[in-house]
């Protein structure tokens, strides 16, 4: 087991925790009350959610999707048979797969100069999730364990960071930053996760839990401090969470039928409504995935039927964010380890292709209804302002308000940037 | 000794009599284990000057068994078997319980488990599970039978027939039969050479080129991997087609249609049919022509791979089982090794490695010698940091979720139950194999990822602390292990003992006898006190790894 060593070297970033933390008593205030109810709580959070902090939610698109079938059809110039439609911003087209996500272009910026080197899914899903490439004596955190630290709400009842399907595809861990911050990682959306209704009444749960720390201390003692610790951080952390009343964000069966109905069918649909829920009970960082996208053979079909997952359930998030008034402190990203080939392969599919793929950013302070970045006619390669994943990890620590330069201590005692080198693009908002 | 010891000594003093009259009659094989084992020790001080770093000293005897059971057999000892481990007076009685152990079936079993782990968890294709349990099925065969290591993997290599009987199909199934990926796992599983990043491109830090790569892939194009037209469950069939160019059916895994040779793709254009590929070993030159039949060019491929002179082979065997054992391997990555990378112990890999090969790859005098090191037998420390002397002790390791399933069934006694379906798509349905499998979805990981990256959870904390399932289990009702034993047993001591021997395979100490006794008097319900306690000992750390 790593040894964990973390430093908070921001001050700043104390200030805000506690801000954050004096809301939260006010809406637990609110729900030990006993006098409201699920939606009453619902818009006394969203409100103080506005006041409060950012959080994100990554679309987590495994295996990397096609551009040209996404966000960047190519007609002619690409194979395959992809037709491009008008979105609701004038002059920006996108790909026939994508109806509902067209009428919500004005809240997305368009990234389709995103440019990178590492071409296998392993290396790839890393640099995309942690903004740093592989290295074997460093082990980086993911994005949302970063986010989690940063401005995550230690004191809340749930974990700060909840990841979403696609588990151990391409996922990375909390590395150097621990179990503090590691993802809370549930299957399925469709389902409340297991064993969260407390089995014991919470007085003999609290003698147990005693009882057990009193026990731990003989493997402590002879060399499992750290294991121990750890063990019992998540002991806590699971206790609390089983027991307070906000464990019903996990529960989608909560919402009324005709919201379940616009969102659609299918485990991604039903991930970004669980999405919205735990970001509205003050969830920092909300991934959710969808996948698989490694085309390598009958691109078209299985692309069209990807993006048939994936297109309501994005297009109603991006618009119930912004009617309940989260929209604007809520970064929601898509995006995938890489973009595939421009040139359909022999068996009907894309191969990866690093060097030039898209991602889409919404919320946050990023202002929608633009495109940045272009790539040649073929979309071989970026022609106009390229975009690198160190320059994309700062676009999201700008919009979520976190200093990319602050430093997280490895394991090691080395000091980590958040983001190594890049500057933050700038345009996206605005 | 301290004095639980002798109440239950004297409980058990039938299976003590028993153990105690057993004698060794491996001798020979014995003794060569500890010769190597001690130049190992030797080489090691030689390489890392250990006696300098403050080394821990050997475990005592309770540690060392639930050790070395949970290591070998993937199971908890007994409580028996832990009080006359510890009463025996023989000196040579380490080994000799190793002996036993690896005589006992469910070595072969737990071993493979962890392979079908190895080879599952990279599948490209979650059709590849269909060959999970006979490939479980398979290895444990094998192993338990000793079969040489090099035979083991020579059936892997060139393997045909259906996924669902033979199990050494699984390999290939598991990549379902693409060349590329089927010949990039058999690099990394049976070499430790991650060959395959050179896939796309050359590799920059590795020698192979990517011509080398496609070279390997070569050995495989005309393996298929078809849909079984039967009666039975879903199958596939892992099946070799030499047909001429022309009638050749589509195997799904080429680019072209049932190409009877492996052509690397031209990265520019990749519609173009690209560059055939000769059949050549990237380590050793070797060649195979083109067109030869698919039997003769894998058992070509089988036995460049496992020849005496590829040190490789035995490499990357030999360094994996030392990682499981000692908790470090002698490369950071159990399945990254090659020319191109950096040993810790040089020397010592190396003579491990000579030894294993020249034994014939006897996978289990492998088990026998490692286990026998003091590296092996010390007490166990956290990981080391980089600065450390390696090999200074043992490191605790996380259980695997097999491992965690057997002691559980062990601690709560949970009843067998056998298959309600012994052939469902993924395995086998209902009773404790399905248990076991679900139970894995939360537990399991991949075994060839570096063992710090591997985190307790949230749902395997709820799992363990808060499912309605293990609740039940640990209740005082007159249908459970703990209600039998409560009505049984009128001394609370008696009850912590046996309790703590059972989930944890030993003696409590004083502090924890009065610490449980204490809480029993204070809750004032014993049935309560004691499911309280059975809760705590299945929910500890010490029970999620073996020190």
């Amino acid at each position: 087991m790593t040894q964990h060593l973390q430093t908070n070297i921001s001050i700043s970033r104390r200030g805000r925790l506690h801000r954050r933390d004096v809301l939260r008593t006010i809406s637990a205030g609110a729900i030990a009350s006993g006098g409201l109810g699920w939606a009453d709580r619902t818009i006394l959070q969203a409100a103080e959610l506005r006041r409060r902090g950012m959080a994100c939610i990554l679309l987590w698109m495994q295996g990397g999707p096609s551009q040209f079938d996404t966000f960047s059809p190519k007609i002619g110039d690409t194979g395959g048979d992809i037709k491009a439609i008008d979105t609701n911003v004038s002059g920006i087209k996108i790909a026939a797969n994508l109806p509902e996500t067209a009428k919500v272009m004005d809240d997305i910026c368009l990234i389709r100069s995103m440019t990178g080197n590492e071409g296998s899914h392993p290396r790839a899903s890393f640099h995309l999730h942690t903004g740093y490439i592989p290295n074997p004596s460093v082990k980086h955190p993911t994005f949302g364990s970063v986010v989690a630290k940063a401005i995550g709400d230690a004191q809340h009842d749930l974990p700060s960071f909840v990841r979403i399907g696609n588990r151990g595809r391409g996922a990375t861990g909390s590395g150097f930053l621990g179990v503090d911050y590691a993802a809370f990682a549930l299957n399925s959306a469709r389902n409340t996760p297991a064993n969260t209704k407390p089995t014991t009444s919470d007085a003999r749960y609290t003698r147990r839990l005693g009882f057990l720390e009193g026990l731990e201390t003989d493997f402590a003692e002879s060399g499992g401090e750290q294991v121990v610790a750890d063990h019992r951080k998540l002991y806590n952390k699971a206790s609390k969470m089983i027991r307070s009343p906000h464990m019903e964000a996990f529960d989608i069966t909560r919402e009324d039928r005709k919201t379940r109905d616009v969102y659609g069918d299918g485990e991604f649909a039903a991930g970004c409504l669980m999405a919205r829920r735990l970001v509205e009970t003050g969830v920092t960082f909300v991934e959710v995935g969808l996948g698989n996208w490694d085309t390598h053979q009958d691109n078209n079909d299985r692309t069209k039927q990807l993006c048939g997952q994936l297109d309501r359930p994005y297009a109603q998030l991006l618009r119930d964010l912004k009617e309940r008034g989260l929209l604007d402190n809520t970064l929601v990203i898509w995006m995938g380890e890489f973009g595939r080939t421009p040139r359909i392969n022999a068996r009907g599919g894309r191969d990866h292709y690093p060097r030039a793929f898209d991602v889409a950013l919404a919320g946050g302070g990023v202002q929608g209804g633009q495109v940045i970045g272009r790539t040649d006619p073929t979309g071989a390669r970026v022609t106009d302002r390229p975009v690198e994943v160190a320059d994309l990890f700062r676009t999201f620590c700008h919009s979520l308000k976190i200093d990319a330069d602050d430093e997280n201590m490895s394991a090691i005692g080395r000091p980590i940037p958040i983001v190594e080198g890049g500057s933050a693009v700038k345009e996206v908002f605005g | 000794m301290p004095l639980p010891w002798i109440r239950s000594a004297w409980k058990h003093f039938a299976v003590v009599l028993v153990v105690a009259s057993v004698c060794g009659s491996l001798e020979s094989a014995e003794s060569r284990s500890n010769e190597t084992a001690q130049r190992i020790d030797q080489l090691l001080q030689e390489e890392h000057a250990i006696d300098q770093a403050d080394p821990s000293p050997r475990c005592d005897d309770e540690t060392f068994l639930r050790r070395v059971s949970l290591d070998i057999t993937g199971q908890l000892p007994t409580p028996g078997k832990v009080t006359s481990f510890v009463l025996d007076p023989d000196e040579a009685k380490r080994e000799k319980v190793v002996q036993r152990l690896l005589d006992e079936k469910e070595f072969g079993r737990n071993w493979g488990r962890y392979w079908r782990d190895v080879v599952m968890y990279r599948r490209n294709d979650d059709r590849g599970l269909i060959g999970a349990a006979s490939l479980e099925r398979h290895l444990t065969e094998q192993l338990n039978k000793n079969t040489p290591w090099d035979e083991v993997a020579t059936g892997f290599i060139t393997a045909k027939g259906d996924v669902r009987e033979d199990g050494a199909t699984g390999m290939i199934m598991a990549q379902v039969g693409r060349p590329e990926d089927t010949a990039a796992e058999i690099s990394r599983i049976f070499l430790g050479v991650q060959i395959q990043c050179a896939q796309c491109h050359d590799h920059p830090t590795d020698r192979w080129s990517r011509e080398q790569f496609h070279e390997l892939a070569a050995f495989f194009p005309r393996v298929a991997v078809r849909p079984r037209n039967n009666d039975g469950p879903r199958s596939f069939a892992v099946v070799a087609d030499d047909g001429p160019m022309i009638r050749r059916r589509p195997n799904g895994n080429n680019r072209f249609r049932g190409t009877p040779e492996h052509y690397m793709p031209d990265l520019e254009d990749p519609q173009a049919r690209g560059t055939r590929m000769q059949p050549i070993f990237f380590l050793t030159d070797q060649e195979v022509d083109y067109g030869t039949a698919d039997a003769k060019r894998r058992a070509a491929l089988a036995g460049m791979i496992t020849a005496k002179d590829n040190p490789w082979f035995a490499k990357a065997f030999v360094n994996r089982i030392w990682a499981e054992l000692v908790g470090e391997g002698f490369y950071p990555h159990v399945d990254d090794l090659g020319p191109d990378r950096d040993a810790t112990s040089p020397k010592t890999i190396d003579y491990l490695a000579e030894q294993f090969a020249a034994s014939g790859y006897d996978v289990k005098q492998l088990y026998r010698t490692i286990t026998s090191t003091d590296a092996y037998q010390r007490q166990s420390q956290p990981r080391r940091s980089f600065k450390e002397t390696p090999f200074a002790a043992n490191c605790s390791q996380r259980l695997r979720s097999d491992q965690l399933f057997n002691a559980l069934v062990h601690a709560l006694g949970i009843p067998d139950s056998p298959a309600r379906q012994a052939d469902g798509p993924y395995g086998p349905r209902g009773g404790n194999a399905e248990l076991r499998r679900v139970f894995g979805q939360t537990f399991s990981y991949d075994p060839s990822d570096p063992r710090d990256e591997v985190d307790g959870s949230i749902p395997q904390a709820l799992a363990l602390m808060n499912s309605p399932q293990l609740n039940q289990l640990i209740s005082a009702s007159p249908f459970t292990t703990l209600g039998r034993l409560l009505r049984s047993t009128p001394d609370n001591e008696d009850v912590v003992v046996e309790l703590y021997l059972r989930c944890l395979a030993r003696q409590p100490s004083e502090a924890e006898l009065t610490h449980c006794l204490q809480y029993v008097k204070s809750t004032g319900d014993r049935d309560e006190a004691f499911e309280d306690m059975l809760w705590a000992l299945i929910n500890s750390t010490e029970f999620l790894y073996r020190k």
